[in-house]
């Protein structure tokens, strides 16, 4: 029996072009078919992939990676060119960072843990994934959940519509009962309108220039069209503004706001500018009760928490790099432990043995007494011998040396069956000696 | 020993409002506000405590007093932001409240607790207490509606200013700040009024007179129109800013009418005259 790694090979955002991970994708069925397919190659004991429009990453628990490869490179050769290769730590390290969204393409973003939560329960449904997918899944669930409760990853808006949704909630609280107006036809004002459901807003009231344009939008985001005549009725009505239309200039002027705002009776009102040229007059957010953002003023709000995530990625990835450490020791400990306890089984016996010699030749010759302290004393000779070799055993297997261990059980003959840090346990991969060094081919 | 108890119930409430304030700066630390509200829940129960006991050492003539005005409208202010608390999830509204609390508490620790000496016949009038309970609760929630308002305008100042920074993300929505202020300042009017007229009718049967143009009863009147007039411009649809800076201008004027009237010796028929000389002290 050879040996067993982990092996991962897999694309994403950051190696291959969108039209490759989209050939590669594979979901419900044919993700299944795949696992099945995957588990019966040759030499290989566990595979689980995930799968997603941002990455195709195949993890299998086998003696090489060229199963995991060919589940590329048999559907399209081209995908060959854009396959990245890790094995061991490496790899561990690589879904942690995965699960943790540190790998993202926006880094933090919160749908990748239940993604791979998701392809780990389809792996686990078909019986790809067994017992040491299970623990290595667990634990990556597990860093995902650290990182994002002891760092700031998930923090800040990241987008311009979630900058409007975070901006409106802190004026109004929710929208219910609210109206949102969206002036001008532009696709960051619908996308933005569509964010802002979220919060319940009752209405949501369209006006446009062309009225044929205007129409059509309204449906889309489920409003109701308005005139273009009555913008200033209309600026009574709602509460939120966006506006983005592709005007060269102000469409709101501060006089038209100023109006608004006396027929409103000071109630907030939001004007969320997303046009460039600027389609708001800047004097407008000057106004009492008006509150007025402009692209920039978002911009610097997403770039701002780009800014902050990268910082707290810093202290995830340390968090990552004990996560990973831990789990190899954790497996490399269980890996030496057979021998030690081969090692301590074979020496007790021989110390229970002896004591019963002695005792025999002795005869009758010794009271209990004297019965107990030799066989006392045949155990601390075992716990005394024995003390420096368990403990260096246990250190050498902590620190990822497992030579010692096989050293130990060829030195004191201990079976094959008994001896396993190298070889049989399937848990052992990441760090054997043999591993080859990881590697990474970026396209 | 009421005096005791109630330096106790001061220890809670800084307690409290170390919780609170904790929770502000960390907002991931739940457990802080929860402490916090925990810790002033105890802290009101003890202080409640605290004037039962000197209700019967002192024959509840205390509460005439400012020291004993500040005793019940900090009771009340922390009892009425326990009150909201239940219907409104805001605990980052007890960083502002709990330490109010505890300043206008501060003042009355020190110094003895004694009574005054010969009780007048104004506060022989069975009325009275109710009269003293309900104006004490209208200072309370306008102190409330004020705590509230402050954060009203930081929050309008980071998300006009475009400031989206730590006080941005931790203070409630400016909607919900808004709505909050007007309800206090609608029950704190209500429980003005019902105070001021329990004094008209204690006045008109203690001085036989409902209106005898006292700076108490004209501070009074004064600050009674300014809240009726909020509560009126809110009817004409005033919101925001200026409904905010109204409020804070509000309990200012409170605030100096409370601390003048009773500050200066023979300036009012109302407490400070009664102010007799110091019985000693019950332990």
């Amino acid at each position: 029996m050879s040996e067993r790694q982990l092996f991962l090979v897999g694309l994403s955002h950051k190696s291959a072009p969108l039209e490759v991970r989209e050939r590669m994708a594979l979901d419900g069925e044919d993700l299944k078919e795949a696992l099945r397919q995957l588990r019966a190659s040759q030499g290989v004991d566990e595979a689980f992939v995930v799968s997603t429009c941002n990455r195709v990453e195949v993890f299998v628990q086998a003696e090489a990676e060229e199963a995991a490869r060919s589940f590329f490179t048999s559907r399209a050769e081209q995908a060959g060119d854009h396959l990245y290769v890790k094995a061991g730590a490496e790899a561990v390290r690589h879904l942690f960072r995965v699960a943790a969204s540190l790998d993202s393409m926006v880094v933090g973003e919160q749908q990748i843990l239940g993604q791979v939560k998701e392809a780990y329960g389809l792996a686990s449904g078909v019986q790809a994934a067994g017992s040491f997918m299970s623990r290595l899944c667990n634990r990556a669930f597990a860093t995902a959940k650290r990182v994002r409760t002891e760092t700031g990853i998930g923090r800040g808006a990241t987008s311009m519509s979630q900058v409007a949704v975070d901006l409106v909630e802190k004026i109004f609280g929710d929208l219910k009962g609210r109206s949102i107006l969206l002036v001008g036809a532009g696709k960051m004002g619908a996308l933005s309108a569509k964010a802002l459901k979220v919060l319940g807003a009752d209405r949501v009231l369209v006006t446009n220039r062309s009225p044929e344009r205007g129409q059509q939008l309204a449906d889309q985001v489920e409003g109701r069209f308005r005139p273009w005549g009555e913008l200033e009725q209309l600026l009574v009505e709602a509460d939120v503004v966006i506006v983005s239309t592709g005007a060269p200039t102000f469409v709101l002027t501060a006089d038209m706001v100023r109006a608004a705002m006396r027929k409103r009776r000071h109630r907030n009102l939001c004007l969320i500018d997303l046009a460039v040229p600027r389609n708001v007059d800047p004097a407008c957010a000057e106004l009492e009760d008006v509150f007025g953002y402009d692209v920039d003023d978002m911009q610097k709000v997403v770039s701002a928490s780009h800014e902050a995530r990268r910082g707290e990625a810093l202290s995830a990835e340390a968090i990552v790099e004990a996560e990973v450490i831990a789990f190899t020791r954790e497996r490399e400990t269980r890996a030496a432990l057979p021998v030690l306890v081969t090692l301590r089984q074979r020496a007790e016996q021989i110390a229970r043995a002896e004591a019963e010699r002695t005792l025999a030749r002795a005869g009758g010759t010794l009271d209990d007494r004297a019965r107990a302290s030799i066989e006392a004393m045949a155990q601390a000779i075992v716990n005394k011998l024995l003390h420096q070799p368990t403990m260096r055993l246990k250190a050498s297997a902590a620190t990822g040396e497992s030579a010692l261990a096989g050293a130990a059980a060829e030195l004191f003959g201990l079976d094959q069956a008994a001896t396993p840090p190298r070889r049989g346990t399937p848990l052992n991969g990441a760090t054997a000696p043999a591993a080859p060094t990881p590697t990474e081919e970026d396209a | 020993m009421s005096l005791e108890l109630l330096r106790f119930a001061a220890g809670l409430y800084a307690v409290a409002a170390a919780g609170y304030l904790l929770y502000f700066a960390r907002p991931r630390h739940t457990l802080a506000a929860r402490f916090g509200s925990w810790f002033l829940s105890g802290a009101v129960v003890v202080h409640l405590a605290a004037i039962g006991l000197a209700c019967k050492e002192f024959g509840g003539l205390e509460w005439f007093t400012m020291r004993g005005g500040f005793v019940l409208t900090a009771v009340l202010l922390a009892g009425t932001y326990l009150l909201v608390q239940r219907f409104y999830h805001l605990p980052s509204v007890g960083a502002f409240v709990t330490p109010l609390t505890l300043i206008i508490l501060l003042p009355t620790l020190f110094g003895e607790g004694g009574a005054p000496g010969e009780a007048p016949a104004a506060l022989k009038h069975p009325a009275i207490t109710l009269h003293i309970m309900t104006a004490s609760l209208g200072v309370a929630l306008f102190g409330l509606a004020f705590g509230v308002a402050v954060m009203y305008l930081l929050q309008e100042r980071e998300v006009k200013g475009k400031r989206f920074g730590a006080l941005f993300s931790r203070l409630p929505p400016l909607n919900s700040l808004d709505k909050l202020t007007d309800r206090l300042v609608r029950l704190g009017f209500l429980s003005f009024t019902v105070a001021s007229i329990l004094g008209a009718v204690i006045a008109r049967s203690v001085w036989k007179s409902a209106w005898s143009w006292d700076p108490q009863q004209v501070s009074t009147l004064l600050i009674w129109v300014l809240y009726g007039g909020m509560v009126q411009l809110r009817h004409l649809g005033w919101h925001g800013r200026r409904y905010a800076l109204l409020t804070l201008s509000g309990f200012a004027l409170l605030m100096v009418s409370i601390v003048t009237l009773r500050s200066v010796p023979g300036l009012t028929m109302h407490a400070g005259e009664y102010k007799g000389p110091r019985t000693e002290v019950v332990k």
